[in-house]
């Protein structure tokens, strides 16, 4: 890349020389020839903890701190090469990541510039691993620039290609670290490591070999250590060119990279995240700006190797093709059960079956008269972006092969991902039979036009199939939930004092400078039972004036967390606590958490208080935040609270400020339902655990006080006060939360649904209208109707999200669900980092400290609400995922019926929701015989008229109760035990 | 493309090799055109190259121009087209060269001795042939030089340099690329004092780092003024030999 029209030493800082990098780059069709200064020194380090020479003039950074020596001066040795220091080719770090991260091998490896910079164009994602792997003490990885080091920098030759400039500057490379090792230990009587190049390009290792550098392939490398066959097995596959016959059929090529980019311009083609359906892994839909419904994408060709999550780009297809959504629950499980891993030789990608049921689709299509349904169809033409990321599965035990013979050698097999929406997995592994039974942890390497199924490789394996703890680190890492102990660095953040840590008594202590003492406040908590982290107390009183003081007092977190510290960095990244059923994944350490900032009672503790004037009628005067110092008189669980307000021999000050909160807080919510907010409703139960063993229980159904809204009414103002204000200080930089108003169309189908059903009508073009309309869906005979319906209005709208304030115009600000036209996120600083935020900017909106940088920065902050936003609602899913679990757990060894709801229907069967377990399931036709009964499905009634055998027919239609019997199994094809539910008898009246 | 590229790695290493506190490679020349000019100079900075021409101190060519107590400076900044890695024309008009322009005039009106001059004019004529960022630190230096070599009295070497701030750290003297990824300021000094003589900020810095910039840029500044300090005394030392002064 480089060649010189000069090279000469000169009066420079100290004594450098100077190249020139010169090379030709295009732009908008037009070369232009850019010259850059390229700067060669000799005070890059070797950093071998061996070399005395380099050790003594260690460069300095601006603070004037030099970085330690990385690499051991005992390096791990293999029988073939002896103690060694590694130095990777690029490939290497392409085909094996997982291996590097590896905890049982790869320690002091030497990574070359060269090779960074050529990872880093080939894949940004491989190079922030491997950045992190630089970064972490224990593996021991160093970055020799080399290119900038004098002896090390090699020029282009003429005629050489940039990839031959590179390898040479590898083996530059490593002929010098050889030299200079055997310099460094020289006259001390120890042998220096030996630098052994990794690489699995042929040329590179024979020129090597010719100058005498000991180097060899990853596999003969990975041979030698221990573990080899489970390494082995994490290299990536590379896509086999070879094998793909004359005849093959195929999946379609992608479009090439022009002729995406002009179409998608022209807007001929359009680009959107694919989704796939649930239910039926052979559609997907994609959202595209400029239509008002979502795209579908039908059938394995049409969907073309994309993935769940892809940012993909389509193309529609004449309008005679265009289908409607699916009336078919399809399982990938049940469609390709007797693919062959092995044998990719099939005939077709689209198996017969797999026809059969889009060819009954399609006839569907033609019976339908309901116009509506027939959506825009199109196909995937090109990926921008994949999704690819680790995936959790089992392995299908009827893909392993059974021989002992073949045990050991290096066979096919597919994982079966526990994400229904991402396909079969074909992993090469040497340990087939060892990893029946276990969750497995897989990566995606690639899927080739000629492959029915993605290739991957092997990570490792998390434990057994329904052991606890498998399952648990499963669904975190499906997740991304970040579960992994807080490093050294980050307690190193944490207050010296540990537990012992105590407000200073003397109120002269800078501490105390712009903290209001409120420790004579009557101020409480109220939490569920048994919280430990507790965010937020409370207090009321009766001011001289006859109005209300009313404060909102939450833990003061930003107190102990700084900006940019290493706890700072580790709390942005994880963004929220997550809690399972069994287990609590911290944001903050827990000393900070459950301890110093958790508003315990009886003890002194830092707040952030929002203290308001309010009238009687709760009306606020007076609006004023502070930084305090409380000391809670009570920590009260919901029920307890309640029964405090309902004892009416109780008339202490304290049960008194809880009365005039709950006033209060009926009447601010009366407030917000006037203004339009939404009721809505989601299955909450809970899982009863056993105390000592956690082992599941019992599963309830969550029961709401009125305290539970008396908590979360004054959040809400809390929040609301604390967002204007923000935005007032900061009105470019303001962390805020918005949740737009749901697109009319999402409603379309649910309206119809009622009105056919039920002749009920839902009306949504306001949330005040949705918020009436849902108020009216009540049918008398029965009650739960109302909280189906809230739940399945709840499932169109779209997701609340966090935002920097300068992004949006005001307008945009608004939260649907709450009617508020300003949000944000403040009460709970020590689960949600969005808080933290808040917190800081409120600090400094009211002149108690000065704003840190990173908070003004409009980008740093769209980072971090990207990463909250993504984690947040990772972290709700993981809830459900366990709670999902633990049901299952909970009902392993019982059976019985309970009463349901249909929630969905579809031509060969239904969906239904349990409201006493919080679980839905599918109930399948084929379940009630073999073959499946005939049936009648009407699509524009939602009616699907079966018969069972010889009994009389069937009518279910949707909203339907019935009484379904409840079991578990085992599914099949995700591995996880699931609610199976069979019809007992429908109930019509 | 702007994230593919590493501005400053963990490592403590630039884009082009140097450490955060080593300025580019600095060449100058004096006298250069002695033929055209009164005085006039060269200088390079990395890869950014700019030839002055002074003219003067000599009778005003526009009487509007005369100043009766003072020399009046006017500065004219020419931009070679094939200066940027894209060849482009950039008309006399064009506001950021003005405004240059007006800033190299500031300075020098305070940094010559004007009384001695008083209704006469001095024409400094800028030549900008090679762009790769630090375009005005190097037109200051280049005017340094070219009014010594034409014996214009001055108190003190103006001298010039940039500093940036990438995230928390400050790196001095900042080529093209890293001047378009981060905040940067352009700092002259009154020689080898800490009197600032220009300070030229356009982009949004935290307060409380611009301290450590502008520390880093002085130091900057003295060290360029140390080289050009050398070159001029090895110029006239040559210039003594030939004995044509």
């Amino acid at each position: 890349m480089a060649s010189v029209k000069r090279a000469y030493r000169d009066s420079l800082s100290k004594r450098l020389t100077l190249s020139q990098k010169v090379f030709v780059r295009s732009r908008k069709g037009k070369a232009t020839k850019v010259v850059q200064e390229h700067y060669l020194r000799t005070d890059i380090p070797c950093s071998s903890q061996l070399c005395p020479t380099c050790a003594l003039n260690p460069p300095k950074d601006s603070s004037g701190t030099s970085r330690p020596f990385v690499l051991s001066s005992d390096p791990p040795s293999v029988k073939s090469w002896g103690p060694h220091y590694l130095v990777p080719d690029t490939n290497i770090y392409m085909k094996a990541m997982d291996l590097l991260e590896h905890f049982a091998a790869f320690y002091d490896v030497i990574v070359l510039q060269t090779t960074l910079d050529e990872l880093r164009n080939l894949s940004l994602p491989l190079y922030n691993r491997l950045r992190a792997l630089t970064r972490s003490q224990e593996k021991r990885f160093y970055v020799f620039h080399n290119e900038f080091r004098q002896e090390t920098f090699v020029q282009r030759l003429e005629g050489e290609t940039i990839n031959d400039q590179n390898d040479r500057a590898i083996r530059n490379a490593c002929v010098w670290y050889c030299v200079h090792l055997e310099e460094a230990v020289a006259g001390t009587g120890k042998s220096a490591p030996t630098i052994l190049l990794l690489s699995d390009d042929k040329d590179n290792i024979k020129k090597a070999k010719e100058l005498g550098i000991v180097c060899t392939t990853l596999e003969t490398y990975v041979r030698e250590l221990p573990q080899a066959d489970t390494l082995l097995d994490m290299i990536v596959v590379e896509g086999d060119e070879d094998a793909a016959g004359p005849n093959r059929y195929s999946y379609p090529e992608y479009y090439s990279t022009s002729r995406i980019q002009g179409g998608v311009k022209e807007g001929l083609l359009h680009q959107g995240i694919l989704k796939i359906n649930q239910y039926n892994f052979l559609e997907g839909s994609v959202s595209v700006a400029g239509f008002e419904r979502a795209l579908l994408v039908l059938g394995r060709e049409s969907i073309n190797r994309a993935m769940h999550g892809d940012i993909v780009v389509i193309e529609l297809l004449a309008r005679e093709q265009w289908k409607q959504p699916s009336s078919k629950i399809v399982e990938e499980e049940t469609v390709t059960k007797n693919d062959n891993p092995e044998d990719d030789m099939q005939e077709n990608i689209v198996t017969a079956q797999e026809r059969k049921a889009l060819i009954e689709e399609a006839r569907q299509v033609q019976h339908s008269s309901a116009e509506f349904r027939v959506q825009p169809t199109a196909k995937i033409v090109g990926i921008v972006k994949r999704n690819w990321r680790s995936y959790v599965g089992h392995v299908d035990a009827s893909s392993v092969p059974s021989d002992a013979a073949s045990a050991h050698r290096q066979s096919s097999v597919f994982l079966i991902p526990m994400n229904r929406c991402i396909p079969k997995i074909r992993l090469r592994t040497r340990q087939a039979i060892n990893l029946l039974g276990k969750r497995v942890l897989a990566a995606v390497d690639s899927w080739e036009p000629t492959s029915r199924y993605p290739e991957g490789h092997f990570v490792r394996t998390l434990g057994d199939i329904e052991s606890k703890d498998a399952e648990t680190e499963a669904l975190l890492l499906e997740y991304d939930v970040q579960y992994h102990q807080f490093t050294q660095t980050v307690l190193d953040c944490l207050p010296k004092e540990g537990h012992s840590w105590r407000v200073p008594a003397d109120t002269s202590d800078p501490l105390w400078t712009g903290r209001q003492d409120l420790r004579d406040l009557l101020v409480c908590s109220i939490d569920p039972p048994a919280c430990q982290d507790i965010d937020d107390a409370l207090h009321a009183r009766l001011l001289p004036n006859g109005n209300f003081e009313v404060g909102v007092h939450i833990a003061d977190v930003s107190h102990f967390v700084k900006p940019d510290t290493a706890m700072d960095n580790e709390a942005a990244s994880r963004g929220t606590t997550v809690y399972l059923v069994d287990k609590r994944i911290d944001m903050l350490p827990v000393l900070l958490g459950t301890d110093l900032c958790s508003l315990k009672p009886y003890v002194e503790r830092f707040a952030f208080s929002a203290i308001w004037e309010m009238t009687a009628d709760a009306e606020i005067v007076n609006t004023s935040f502070t930084k305090s110092l409380i000391r809670s008189k009570e920590a009260f669980s919901y029920e307890q609270a309640q029964l405090r307000i309902d004892d009416k021999s109780m008339t202490d000050d304290l049960t008194e400020g809880m009365r005039i909160l709950l006033r209060l807080s009926k009447l601010l919510r009366q407030k917000r339902m006037d203004a339009g907010a939404l009721n809505l409703a989601s299955p909450e139960v809970k899982v009863q655990t056993e105390s000592e063993t956690s082992d599941p229980m019992e599963v309830e159904v969550k029961q709401l006080r009125e305290t539970n809204s008396l908590v979360e009414e004054f959040m809400l103002l809390a929040n609301i006060s604390v967002a204007a204000k923000i935005y007032e200080a900061f009105p470019q930089s303001a962390m805020l939360r918005r949740h737009a108003p749901p697109p009319v169309t999402n409603f379309e189908v649910l309206a119809d649904q009622l009105r056919v059903c039920k002749g009920m009508t839902l009306r949504c073009d306001s949330s005040r209208a949705l918020a009436d309309s849902l108020d009216n869906c009540v049918d008398p005979n029965e009650p739960y109707l109302n909280t189906l319906i809230r739940i399945m209005a709840t499932r169109c709208m779209l997701a609340a999200e966090y935002f920097c304030s300068g992004t949006m115009t005001y307008s945009d600000f608004g939260h649907y669900g709450l009617a508020s036209p300003i949000y944000t996120h403040w009460t709970s600083p020590i689960r949600r980092y969005a808080d933290v935020v808040a917190h800081r900017q409120l600090a400094a909106a009211i002149s108690y400290e000065t704003l840190h940088p990173s908070l003004r920065d409009k980008p740093k902050l769209e980072h971090v609400c990207q990463n909250i936003n993504q984690r947040h609602r990772n972290a709700q899913f993981a809830g459900r995922a366990s709670i999902e679990y633990y049901v299952g757990q909970a009902l392993k060894s019982r059976e019985i019926d309970a009463e349901g709801y249909v929630m969905k229907v579809f031509s060969n069967g239904f969906i239904v929701f349990v409201p006493q377990f919080g679980v839905e399931g599918p109930i399948h036709l084929r379940d009630f015989g073999n073959p499946e009964p005939p049936c009648n499905f009407d699509e524009e009634r939602y009616t699907l008229i079966f018969r069972e055998g010889t009994d009389e027919e069937t009518r279910l239609q949707l909203f339907d109760r019935v009484v379904v019997h409840v079991e578990t199994v085992v599914e099949e094809s995700t591995g996880k035990r699931k609610v199976a539910l069979r019809l007992r008898k429908p109930l019509v009246e | 493309m702007a994230s593919r590229i590493e501005i400053y790695s963990p490592e403590g290493l630039r884009l082009d090799g140097r450490r955060w506190n080593e300025v580019r490679h600095f060449r100058c020349g004096i006298n250069t055109h002695p033929v055209s000019s009164d005085g006039s100079s060269i200088i390079e900075q990395g890869n950014t190259k700019v030839i002055c021409n002074v003219i003067g101190p000599a009778e005003p060519t526009l009487r509007s121009r005369v100043l009766l107590d003072r020399v009046s400076i006017s500065v004219k900044l020419v931009v070679a087209p094939f200066s940027t890695i894209e060849r482009r024309k950039r008309p006399q008009s064009d506001s950021r060269i003005q405004e240059m322009c007006s800033s190299i005039q500031h300075v020098f009106e305070d940094a010559v001795i004007a009384h001695l001059f008083p209704r006469s004019q001095i024409d400094v004529n800028l030549y900008i042939v090679a762009q790769d960022g630090g375009v005005l630190q190097a037109c200051i230096n280049a005017t340094t030089l070219a009014l010594i070599d034409a014996g214009v009295p001055m108190y003190d070497y103006i001298c010039a340099c940039t500093a940036g701030m990438l995230d928390r750290e400050v790196l001095l003297d900042l080529n093209r690329i890293e001047e378009s990824a981060m905040p940067f300021l352009t700092m002259a000094t009154i020689g080898g004092t800490r009197k600032a003589a220009l300070l030229q900020l356009e982009m949004k810095v935290q307060f409380d780092r611009l301290e450590s910039m502008m520390a880093a840029a002085m130091s900057g500044c003295h060290h360029v003024r140390d080289l050009m300090d050398n070159e001029v005394r090895k110029h006239g030392k040559s210039r003594l030999e030939r004995g044509s002064l």
